[in-house]
């Protein structure tokens, strides 16, 4: 680490007050970035009447960028036209490194297309996984592959994406970092009195929906149920499954045995994770898994689908994993009854310190960012090529639109000239001035 | 030796593929083992196809080709008043009666009851047409010939493009799934056609032989074929075969350029696309691994 200071920006569709893995991601990761003394601004598109500039915990500042979401809070895909705003906010905030988060995040993609026509320094963190069969996946991938052509790094969230995004984009594994993702284990603590075994509380809170593997958990539950009668379930989420699962309930009278709650707000996450004894995860896809790490970290052992990068992201002796078909599903849940009496909440809950903390991911994001910022500059004429070995259309597309996107930002510079443009000055975040030799800045209270 | 061997393990540990722990002593977050796409599997599922099955698989299709252009060449010769009404009935009547004895035939277990529905859901759907020819005959009185011709073309190849060539859009006895959307516009488009071409003829009796005629074929062509391939598939080539050579002598005396089009589409479609289909077998390349979505081994009823 050289210690130089950097100043970057997040760019992301995907940010509070939304809620999801990608959103924390960014938001514990710039905290602890802020507290590492970088300066981190965020940009994301606005969230209803939540538009304009906002600071959220520690003086950090969010740019709610007017472009309206229009699916799946996404922004509109223009190219172009978002040039102005980030060029704008690039200057005021004097940036020097750009940080896009997610693949199908368009503002992302824009941005760090901008970014790069510019000249700063552009980082990528990927947090899912794609295959390569269906047409929205070619699309997607053809997207990824235009972005990463000119990368300086990326970043995926576990060794089966960084596998994926290199196969995708077909840049150099040596270009791509893994950083996980960690978990607030001062918010996901364990319930001080520890739960009797009389009877087995197994929790699910997942969305509702076929990728999460909702229709597995129709298949499975019944059996479990049947198998052990001294178990009961507790499904937090809602989703389109929502109403098979509560017809299995009907059809094999488990009203008593299986309760749901619809969905859970992110803040009570943790009250229905420690009245239950096992976590059961049944993602058909998954890249990393956060809500693991949650239940971890609040000490209860999991059962999951061995899918994407779940195998890697806890040791063995703390999930029991099984191949998503029912059958296996039911034997990991038994066999993980009977690991249970051996099982101790708050010594899991102690690893799961030691394994996963957001200081970490920090310090290894930091890392990255040294990388990028040694990376040679180069102009538009060397860039070029790496898009033409994209392919041979899309490879002459994506110069075109690098040329027309080059020939704008050359415009906008004579338009309104950088000079023009007022650079915000530098607030200094409040645990910086006083100086605090606080570790963890996870237990920091969001406050948005 | 030995110790220093040891040593050096424990300087340098294994490299492993988990993301807890923080980063891997000695190990860059970069650090590309040699594990790497390990589990990568290339061209997992892919067929191998072999040339005569593609070629025997492409009858079904040249047979349905055949059929349609049957179809077209009654209407032509209709429309230039070559067969009288009375000849297109008697032709229905015995298309009617091979169909049925073909359908009672190849269908397993043998039951008066089908036969009795079939029976007398004909004979509604022909009491209707014949209600309704009077309609059909005055229908686009107001609408040039040209465009009905153009419109009545257009629709074929919209039938021929769409239409379902593995199964049959009316559903035979015994079958589990329900005809996709695209087979049910493709019949409704055949429909449309043969109200068209009929609504152009000089008669009522010629419209509603004409009616009935070609949408017995449309209807119950399909669902024969299938019945027939189902119950011998040696039968099926016999038949397709039959009816090719059948279709071409029509066309050949009807026009001829008409037949040469269909015998270049007839060699296009079982012998130049086969050897295509396999020709770009070797371009495929596809890609499994951990990152793919789980399939789910069991049945999802909605």
């Amino acid at each position: 680490m050289d210690g130089t200071k950097h100043r970057i920006l997040m760019v992301s569709d995907f940010f509070f007050p939304n809620f999801g893995g990608v959103e924390s991601h960014i938001y514990y990761l710039s905290q602890c970035l802020l507290k590492l003394g970088h300066k981190v601004v965020v940009m994301t598109h606005a969230y209803g009447n939540r538009s304009g500039v906002r600071y959220v915990t520690n003086g950090l500042k969010v740019y709610y960028v007017p472009w309206r979401p229009f699916l799946m809070q996404n922004t509109l895909p223009t190219l172009f036209l978002t040039l102005p705003i980030v060029r704008t906010i690039i200057i005021r905030e004097k940036i020097s490194v750009v940080h896009g988060h997610q693949a199908f995040s368009t503002l992302c993609h824009e941005a760090l297309m901008h970014a790069r026509t510019m000249g700063y320094k552009v980082v990528f963190t990927d947090h899912s996984l794609y295959g390569f069969a269906d047409a929205g996946s070619i699309h997607m991938n053809k997207v990824l592959q235009f972005t990463l052509a000119d990368i300086d790094q990326a970043i995926c969230v576990s060794h089966t994406s960084k596998e994926n995004t290199v196969l995708r984009s077909g840049i150099s594994p040596e270009k791509v970092f893994m950083v996980p993702n960690a978990v607030d284990t001062a918010m996901f603590t364990p319930s001080p009195k520890r739960l009797s075994c009389d009877e087995i509380v197994i929790v699910v809170i997942s969305r509702l929906v076929y990728r999460k593997g909702a229709d597995l958990l129709v298949e499975v539950i019944p059996d479990v149920c049947r198998l052990f009668p001294k178990v009961r379930f507790i499904i937090g989420g809602d989703g389109p499954k929502r109403v098979r699962l509560e017809e299995m309930r009907e059809k094999f009278s488990l009203q008593d045995r299986v309760e749901m709650l619809g969905a859970v707000p992110h803040a009570q996450v943790r009250s229905v994770l420690i009245s239950g004894h096992i976590f059961l995860n049944s993602s058909l896809t998954e890249a990393f898994c956060i809500a693991i790490l949650e239940a971890a970290s609040c000490g209860l052992l999991t059962v999951s689908t061995r899918v994407g990068g779940v195998p890697e992201v806890l040791p063995d002796d703390m999930i029991v994993l099984a191949e998503p078909a029912p059958e296996d599903m039911v034997r990991a849940v038994k066999k993980a009854i009977d690991m249970l009496p051996g099982i101790d909440p708050q010594v899991m809950h102690l690893r799961m310190k030691k394994l996963y903390s957001w200081d970490d991911v920090a310090k290894r994001t930091e890392i990255v960012y040294d990388r990028a910022m040694q990376s040679s500059t180069t102009n538009l004429l060397d860039r070029l090529p790496r898009y033409l070995t994209c392919g041979s259309w899309a490879g002459k597309l994506f110069c075109i639109v690098m040329i027309i996107n080059y020939l704008l930002w050359r415009l906008l510079e004579f338009l309104q000239p950088a000079e023009g443009i007022e650079e915000v000055p530098d607030i200094r975040p409040l645990h910086s001035q006083l100086d605090s030799r606080d570790d963890s800045c996870e237990a920091q209270e969001k406050q948005i | 030796m030995k110790s220093s061997d040891g040593n050096r393990i424990r300087l340098q540990p294994m490299w492993r593929k988990v993301a807890y722990g923080g980063r891997q002593p000695g190990y860059d977050d970069n650090h590309t083992d040699e594990s790497f796409l390990e589990e990568m599997v290339m061209n997992a599922n892919v067929v191998k196809r072999d040339l005569l099955k593609v070629m025997i698989d492409s009858v079904s299709i040249s047979q349905y080709l055949c059929i349609v252009a049957l179809v077209v060449s009654t209407w032509t010769l209709t429309l230039n008043l070559d067969i009288n009404e009375t000849t297109l009935l008697k032709l229905d009547v015995g298309l009617l009666l091979v169909g049925f004895s073909v359908l009672l035939l190849t269908t397993c277990p043998f039951s008066l009851k089908l036969l009795a529905k079939y029976v007398l859901n004909i004979s509604f759907f022909i009491s209707g047409l014949y209600v309704l020819a009077p309609i059909y005959h005055t229908l686009t009185r107001s609408i040039s010939s040209d465009s009905i011709w153009a419109l009545a073309v257009s629709l074929l190849l919209v039938h021929l493009f769409l239409h379902d060539y593995s199964g049959s859009t009316i559903r035979p006895p015994g079958a589990l799934n329900n005809p996709k959307l695209t087979s049910n516009i493709s019949l409704n488009a055949s429909i449309v056609a043969s109200v068209l071409v009929a609504s152009r003829l000089p008669s009522r009796l010629h419209v509603f032989a004409i009616m009935l005629f070609s949408l017995q074929v449309f209807l119950f062509a399909p669902l024969i074929t299938f019945c027939v391939k189902k119950y011998h598939f040696r039968l099926h080539l016999l038949f397709s075969f039959a009816l090719m050579v059948v279709t071409l002598s029509v066309t050949y005396q009807l026009h001829r350029m008409f037949f040469i089009l269909l015998l270049a589409l007839l060699v296009f479609i079982s012998i130049v696309c086969p050897y295509w289909l396999i020709r770009i077998q070797e371009y495929k390349f596809e890609i499994n691994g951990p990152w793919d979505e789980a399939k789910l081994c069991f049945d999802i009823t909605e």
